[in-house]
């Protein structure tokens, strides 16, 4: 498949977990298309970033966050409102939770089978995923609070 | 020799100083992360003419002080989580800047904070949404392994992780712990997603199982626990990380128990 469709497919699938997560968060209706556009935004940027251009998966998830953040930044003050309740859904497709959960299961199989090389390179290496990639999203996530709003509020 | 004055807090100071309380802790209660309740509650303080609001936020409980003329009112609230709302924090925040802005007294942030109804969503909708969300995922997961696009998987994905976001909010409603409550929903999701791989019924059984429970990922709690590291509030963050690999490992042992159960080890 060529690679703008595939684009096209991961900014439309992206929107979708974020606007589903955005409802677990209760986020106020009007701000639900907020968090689909910065949800799909943000994955489509990491997807190009990362497939295209191609970074490691974390710098491209950092730099997919802070993005994401500025914008959101911009319509909290619009709309009178912490950027989080914007941006965090729009993370959300970004959250390694596949990695997350390999780790752990890797951790228990281990319980079960008894120590194995292979299963502790399994929980290192997706755990370590996990903790770097969810690192860099809240750090992009920080990053306007970082870089200019250091010493006052952004709303 | 005359006895030292003892200074007494003025009525207004007190009434100040509770609504302070009320917001930070409507905010902690509702998922905020600790510099968002610091901010807001120094704001609201000192917008309602106090000298200074001095804030102490642990994982369960909020202590704050407010200053006015040398006179000092302390007090402290014990914290109950509420689940995630959003729509509360927007709420207590517009109030903040509404009594910044001059156009509330403390007696109208009282009541437009004592009018604040945390809104939620109707279950359903939120579960059909994860739902879909879920198969999304299952559709992204196929993308970034070159695999063709299998209609099945996502039908099953759907209806395991709907039926478990379901489960989950019933769960809740009845205040089980959430610890408990995860460990029994993602049993569920898994459960109904080892069927598909049992039957034959799709053609790639691992996305549907890891699919189905990414509704489980505590994403919110991760991010904040990082951001108020990040920002300084070292001990909310810990609480709040270890909190959610917590809400992880139970996951996890649901996961371990539908599998044993079923028998298919299709994760690793």
């Amino acid at each position: 498949m060529n690679t703008l469709l595939l684009l096209l497919q991961d900014f439309g699938l992206a929107a979708v977990p974020a606007v589903g997560f955005a409802m677990i968060f209760n986020v106020p209706k009007p701000a639900l298309r907020y968090c689909a556009l910065a949800g799909a935004i943000g994955h489509a940027l990491r997807f190009t970033l990362y497939k295209i251009a191609p970074l490691p998966i974390e710098l491209a998830t950092l730099i997919a966050a802070g993005v994401v953040s500025l914008i959101g930044v911009y319509w909290a003050q619009k709309w009178r409102a912490h950027p989080k309740v914007f941006t965090v859904a729009a993370m959300i497709p970004m959250v390694p939770g596949v990695y997350a959960f390999t780790a752990l299961l890797a951790l228990v199989e281990i319980e079960r089978k008894g120590y194995s090389e292979a299963l502790l390179r399994t929980a290192m290496d997706n755990g370590l995923k996990a903790f770097f990639i969810i690192a860099a999203l809240a750090v992009g996530l920080a990053l306007p609070g970082l870089l200019f709003y250091r010493r006052k509020p952004v709303v | 020799m005359s006895v030292p004055q003892i200074t007494g807090v003025a009525d207004d100071q007190r009434e100040i100083t509770r609504l302070c309380a009320q917001a930070g802790l409507m905010l902690l209660q509702h998922g905020a992360e600790s510099a968002l309740v610091e901010s807001v509650v120094r704001r609201l303080g000192l917008a309602l003419g106090m000298e200074a609001v001095e804030l102490v936020l642990l994982a369960n409980g909020i202590t704050l002080t407010t200053i006015r003329d040398g006179v000092c009112h302390t007090t402290a609230r014990r914290n109950l989580d509420r689940g995630i709302n959003m729509h509360a924090v927007t709420e207590v925040q517009r109030t903040m800047l509404l009594a910044e802005e001059k156009q509330l007294d403390a007696a109208g942030v009282a009541r437009r904070l004592d009018e604040i109804k945390p809104f939620r969503y109707p279950r359903w909708q939120v579960s059909v949404m994860v739902g879909l969300s879920c198969a999304a995922f299952a559709r992204l997961g196929l993308i970034a392994r070159g695999a063709e696009a299998d209609v099945w998987t996502f039908v099953l994905t759907f209806v395991a992780s709907a039926v478990a976001m379901q489960a989950r909010q019933w769960l809740a409603s009845l205040h089980f712990n959430p610890l408990v409550n995860f460990a029994v929903t993602a049993f569920i999701a898994t459960s109904i997603a080892a069927q598909g791989v049992i039957h034959g019924w799709v053609d790639s059984p691992k996305i549907a199982m890891s699919a189905c429970v990414l509704l489980f990922v505590p994403g919110f709690p991760f991010i904040n626990a990082v951001s108020d590291m990040v920002k300084g509030y070292i001990n909310t963050g810990i609480s709040r990380g270890v909190m959610a690999v917590l809400l992880l490992l139970a996951c996890c042992a649901g996961i371990v128990l539908a599998m044993t159960v079923w028998n298919t080890w299709t994760w690793l």
